[in-house]
């Protein structure tokens, strides 16, 4: 049976959401000393849930024998995180605009809009050997000095 | 996520803490509204002050608590929404799907 996989800036969990806990506990651990504010943290916490749930969910169809893979990187004046599943692919322009009048009251297809608008930068890869990778990008502004 | 509930003059007032992402918060929510609709407790006021931020399935319970509600003819509100809630419901335009108070007495007021 897969299990939840930790090194110092990775750490992979079976595709079920009961984990989705364990990946924010790693992300807020590790990123809580990078000057990022409480604000841009909780950004950065939110962003990678949607990135993981749609890893999960649209990715590994909810295979628990598929793992999910999260991999960070601080690497000033930017925290990297990357999302990889190992599923068939999805299109992300493919999902409706959760913004127009007749998607405003759906309970599902808002992650990828919140994903954009959180971060920086976002970008989905297809892997030829099959799977999502999703990178996204928050820039690490400069300490104001005092 | 944890979840709590108290009785202020017949309105239900939901209290959950911590943050709201999914897996087991989700039906942790649903089946507390469903058991106060069954208990005919159809005014219902979320207070958010406790959470620290939810995420696009944290959003989806709302919905999906508000939809349950007006349902079953009763009304869910909102109060003490911080300020990361409040720009996620900004963006995702839900700002004008739900009535949002200050304080968890002045949405208890607005039922009256």
């Amino acid at each position: 049976m897969s299990k939840i996989v930790k090194t110092k800036n990775q750490i992979s969990i079976p595709s079920c959401l009961d984990y989705l806990k364990d990946v924010d506990e790693f992300v807020e651990e590790r990123l809580k000393k990078t000057g990022l504010s409480e604000s841009e943290l909780a950004d950065v916490a939110i962003s990678v849930t949607e990135a993981v749930t749609n890893a999960i969910v649209h990715g590994n169809k909810s295979d628990e024998h598929k793992q999910v893979e999260i991999t960070l990187e601080i690497k000033d004046p930017d925290v990297v995180i990357w999302v990889k599943d190992q599923g068939g692919g999805f299109d992300p322009g493919s999902v409706p605009s959760p913004v127009e009048k007749d998607n405003v009251l759906k309970k599902v297809g808002r992650g990828i809009f919140i994903l954009k608008s959180l971060m920086d930068d976002v970008d989905f890869k297809f892997r030829s050997e099959g799977g999502t990778l999703v990178k996204m990008v928050k820039h690490l502004k400069p300490a104001k000095k005092s | 996520m944890k979840l709590s509930f108290s009785d202020v003059n017949g309105v239900m007032v939901l209290s959950p803490r911590g943050k709201i992402m999914g897996g087991p918060d989700a039906t942790q929510m649903h089946d507390q509204l469903h058991e106060f609709i069954n208990q005919g407790k159809k005014k219902v006021v979320i207070d958010l002050a406790k959470v620290d931020w939810m995420n696009s399935t944290g959003l989806g319970i709302l919905i999906s608590g508000l939809t349950t509600m007006r349902n079953s003819q009763g009304e869910l509100k909102l109060a003490n929404v911080t300020e990361k809630i409040q720009s996620l419901l900004t963006i995702t335009k839900l700002i004008t799907v739900f009535d949002c108070y200050d304080s968890v007495e002045e949405a208890v007021q607005s039922f009256k």
